[in-house]
């Protein structure tokens, strides 16, 4: 059970910040508290007493939405769903909505935050894999200033973030994709409500015949301490013909990604099989040429 | 605390009051507002019984805080059927028996509602992924995604409205007719009230401190600070049981609170009631016990060996039953045998994990009648057991028992309802508990984990000759059900199969781990998985057809079963053969069923688990190139 005195509902970042300020060693903020609430009970954390909550999900800064031709910047309170309803968002992230749909479960996400997504720092976090795939920038606020930094550094280890006492997470700055095809690929024990066991993100684009691979993005979770973007398999694969053998020597390469603490072997059968399977899935909806893929491999990694 | 004003438009009446900080969604509309339909199942965000739509979104009500309804509008199950007339989902679940408990579905009729209005042709594989954050224990689904679907096609008009009524059934007949359920309106609707679901004038909340130790002895238990308390009305422990302390199904060894010592992680060791729940939560915080920690054992064959720690003193050998069961001469039979075959095989504890957490309300009537209203399995041996406990006479104790959200035996046992019907006498006003899920999973029984030996003679066309089997089964700290357990699965272990030499001994064994005790099938799973596997093995070393080797050992009518009951009709070939065509199975030994197998890629078998459905429908008009 989580019990607090106040919760507080600042409307802007300057009320958030007072309130940081005022309760200094008293309080957590938090956002959609889909992580907190469950936190909060017997076997986790038990019963805890926080004096004050902050909700900074009501700050109009943390809801912005902008999606330009070349970036795409998100406010931290952007809710999980919203890469399911907002279609201009869906082509500038073109994974995003596939990993949203793998994302906890329709009503969950509608309040799960991609704020909170990050500065949870879970390994098998679905979204930061994703966000790592379009390089995205961090942006950090505080009263005495603002800061930002690549994602990929402020993600420190499990549960570890460099987010500094008083700061608040406000926004993502993303590179936008449009034209790429995106997959995301999750496994765990069942469909919806589950956390990764492996999850990856693809991001393909094609040339105009829908043959050469002009560039592509993958990133990785749930099977080391942080995401990982596999640059090694983007190089190989950037500008070469788009072929069955190409995605499989893709997923052979020898990069040791699997450093959990548990089912190493299952979890590196299944990295190889979701390499192929999220570029073959990535690249089909990026345009690819019907005869560029045969249906041999299409059967062997469906 | 600093109270939150709230102003909402909860089922179009506009809500305006002070609300505690620290309460969820859940907590305000079903505590403030005795809006009950919504349920609480796991308090977790995990299984969809508490699903409202905020602001026409459907969310997880025990995952928000109160304050973000801040302005918003808040519709319940109530809201659906307002006016008493069900909505077109609602009628549909009633008429696809889309419920059998019934404590999951307003979440599933609230989440079916979503899903259709978010698509309204969704078809079913779409309506599957829409309904993935609601757990339903019962039904399988399958009912469930008839009623959407059904609901489906009469608002598009492919259906006429008429589909939702009652088949005709002339001259009154039901008996093989597809009848609605009498009780399903009152579930669909959320009007039904399970126990957690009641409330009644100066009602008084129930915590209980439970032990963190497996096996310890109680040195002292100090609640005085507990009772000093503001807002605590009473705290009791085992010495405030007035008769002869102890329950259980067959052998009453559990008292209702720890007495001098604890036997398992979870057991119950005070109880403390209060004005509310939270002041009830730190009021169980503050009691002190002093434990002297005590060797604890934990697997049951460790149990049986001599100098093992000792859970119970009226069973030094730790055994709370055996249950022989001797035919014939097995060794002669295995000696007459082609082929013997010996294998281990072991099971797990399971959860019983019906969506309503235990739940129970206790008063004293104006007749001074210990009233207890709970989801019991059992109530009328309850009450006998209680009468004793609390040493009252039969006719001043009553049993009610309230919907029961989901059992599967377990809530066959009194595990709580001696201590709402002694916190009820003590203060003399109603008393309410309402398990959380977690305490649920620590401190009730589960299925008996089990380890079995057997060995199975064979000739060499198939039919057994002997039999033996040796099950010791992990009882935990208390017997419940255990020697019933027992006897169920040494009664069935040889299975629906004639064999001329049988042993069977099977063992419930006490330990310091959560009590075993009654789960569908009551010990015929733990023995019949060893035979059955067993007898699939012996089919592969004998080159026989699984079915063949079934059929050949198969019962006939008028068989004498081990346990020398005469069987009248056995269906035992029909159930085999409507398995064989339903599994379209292709006849042979296990070994020689390749990689050309005709049983698999059927369009009613299930594609392997993926997501995305609703992508292909059209619906997530954001896809980039498709």
């Amino acid at each position: 059970m989580l019990i607090c005195d106040e919760y507080l509902t600042p409307a802007s970042l300057d009320e958030a910040f007072a309130a940081m300020e005022r309760h200094r060693g008293r309080y957590r903020v938090v956002a959609g508290c889909t992580d907190t609430l469950p936190w909060a009970r017997e076997g986790r954390a038990g019963d805890v007493e926080i004096p004050v909550l902050i909700d900074v999900t009501k700050i109009p800064e943390l809801n912005e939405r902008h999606v330009g031709d070349t970036r795409v910047r998100l406010g931290a309170a952007t809710p999980i769903q919203r890469f399911l309803d907002d279609a201009a968002l869906g082509r500038a992230m073109p994974a995003m909505p596939r990993c949203a749909v793998w994302f906890a479960d329709d009503q969950i996400r509608a309040q799960a935050t991609l704020g909170g997504n990050a500065v949870n720092a879970s390994p098998a976090a679905d979204a930061t894999p994703c966000l790592e795939a379009h390089d995205a920038i961090v942006e950090l606020a505080s009263s005495k200033g603002r800061r930002s930094m690549p994602l990929r550094e402020f993600i420190t280890g499990p549960g570890k973030t460099q987010l500094a006492e008083g700061e608040l997470l406000t926004g993502f700055e993303c590179d936008a994709f449009p034209g790429y095809g995106g997959s995301f690929e999750k496994v765990g024990h069942r469909r919806s409500l589950v956390i990764s066991v492996v999850c990856l993100a693809v991001m393909v684009k094609l040339d105009r015949d829908g043959r050469t691979i002009e560039d592509t993005r993958l990133a990785i979770a749930g099977i080391r301490p942080v995401p990982r973007r596999l640059r090694e398999i983007e190089d190989l694969l950037r500008g070469k013909p788009l072929a069955g053998a190409l995605l499989e020597e893709a997923a052979d390469m020898p990069l040791d990604l699997v450093q959990s603490r548990s089912r190493q072997e299952y979890r590196r059968d299944v990295v190889r099989g979701f390499l192929v399977r999220g570029l073959i899935a990535a690249a089909k909806r990026a345009g690819a040429s019907p005869d560029a893929l045969t249906r041999e491999l299409e059967a062997a990694y469906g | 605390m600093v109270d939150i004003h709230l102003d909402a438009i909860i089922n179009g009446r506009k809500v305006s009051r002070d609300v505690k900080p620290h309460l969820r969604l859940l907590d305000f509309l079903r505590d403030d507002l005795n809006l009950t339909g919504n349920k609480e199942g796991c308090g977790a965000g995990e299984c969809g019984t508490c699903s409202v739509f905020v602001d026409g979104v459907l969310m997880k009500s025990c995952l928000m805080p109160v304050a973000k309804a801040q302005g918003a509008t808040v519709d319940t199950i109530e809201s659906l059927a307002k006016s008493g007339e069900l909505s077109v989902l609602q009628k549909a679940f009633h008429k696809a028996g889309a419920s059998q408990c019934g404590y999951c579905i307003p979440g599933m009729v609230m989440a079916a509602t979503a899903a259709l209005r978010a698509n309204p042709f969704a078809d079913r594989e779409e309506i599957k992924e829409r309904l993935g954050g609601n757990i339903c224990r019962c039904t399988g689904y399958q009912k469930i995604f008839d009623a959407v679907e059904l609901a489906r096609d009469v608002q598009n008009g492919r259906v006429p409205a008429t589909a939702l009524l009652e088949t005709d059934t002339a001259d009154g007949e039901v008996i093989g007719k597809n009848v609605r359920r009498i009780d399903a309106p009152s579930k669909v609707s959320g009007r039904l009230k399970y126990a957690g679901d009641m409330t009644m004038p100066g009602m008084l909340h129930v915590q209980v401190l439970r032990s963190p130790h497996a096996h310890a002895r109680i040195v002292s238990i100090d609640t005085s600070a507990a009772l000093a308390m503001d807002g605590v009305e009473s705290v009791i422990t085992a010495a405030d049981v007035p008769g002869k302390d102890g329950f259980g199904v067959f052998v009453h060894d559990q008292p209702i609170m720890a007495r001098g010592k604890v036997r398992y992680v979870g057991e119950a060791i005070a109880a403390v009631a209060a004005e509310d729940a939270l002041t009830a939560k730190r009021a169980v915080a503050a009691i002190k016990v002093v434990y002297e920690q005590l060797a604890p054992v934990f697997d049951p064959d460790e149990a049986m060996l001599p100098g093992a720690p000792v859970v119970h003193d009226y069973a030094p050998d730790n055994i709370t039953k055996h249950i022989p069961i001797r035919v014939g001469d097995v060794e002669a039979g295995f000696a007459a045998s082609d082929l013997v075959i010996e294998e281990s095989y072991s099971t797990q504890a399971i959860e019983h994990a019906y969506l309503e957490p235990e739940a129970g309300l206790a008063y004293v009537d104006h007749d001074d009648v210990v009233t207890v209203v709970s989801p019991s399995q059992n109530i009328t041996h309850h009450r006998h057991m209680l009468a004793r406990i609390i040493d009252k006479p039969i006719s001043k104790v009553r049993f009610i028992m309230s919907p029961v959200g989901g059992g599967f035996g377990g809530k066959e046992d009194m595990i709580y309802q001696g201590m709402l019907a002694l916190l009820a006498m003590k203060t003399m006003r109603p008393v309410r508990l309402v398990y959380t899920r977690e305490e649920s999973i620590i401190s009730t029984a589960k299925r008996h984990p089990s380890r079995t030996t057997l060995r199975m003679g064979l000739m060499r066309d198939g039919r057994i000759r002997a039999l033996a089997m040796r099950m010791v089964c992990d009882g935990g700290a208390y017997g419940l059900s255990t020697e019933g357990v027992m006897r169920k699965a040494a009664i069935l272990a040889a299975g629906p199969y004639a064999i001329p030499n049988v042993q069977i001994d099977t063992y419930g064994i006490y330990t310091n781990n959560t009590p075993s005790g009654a789960f569908r099938s009551f010990g015929a799973l733990q023995t019949q998985f060893a035979t059955e596997s067993q007898l699939d093995i012996a089919a592969e070393r004998l080159g026989l057809d699984p079915f063949e080797i079934r059929r050949i050992n198969a019962m006939r009518d008028g068989d004498m079963t081990h346990t020398k009951q005469k069987l009248g009709s056995v269906s035992l070939m029909r159930a085999l053969e409507a398995a064989e065509q339903a599994s379209r199975w292709e006849a042979g030994a296990p070994t020689v069923r390749g990689p050309s197998r005709g049983d698999l890629n059927h369009d009613d078998v299930r594609p392997s688990v993926t997501l995305g459905t609703r992508f292909a429908s059209g619906d997530a008009s954001s896809e980039a190139a498709e």
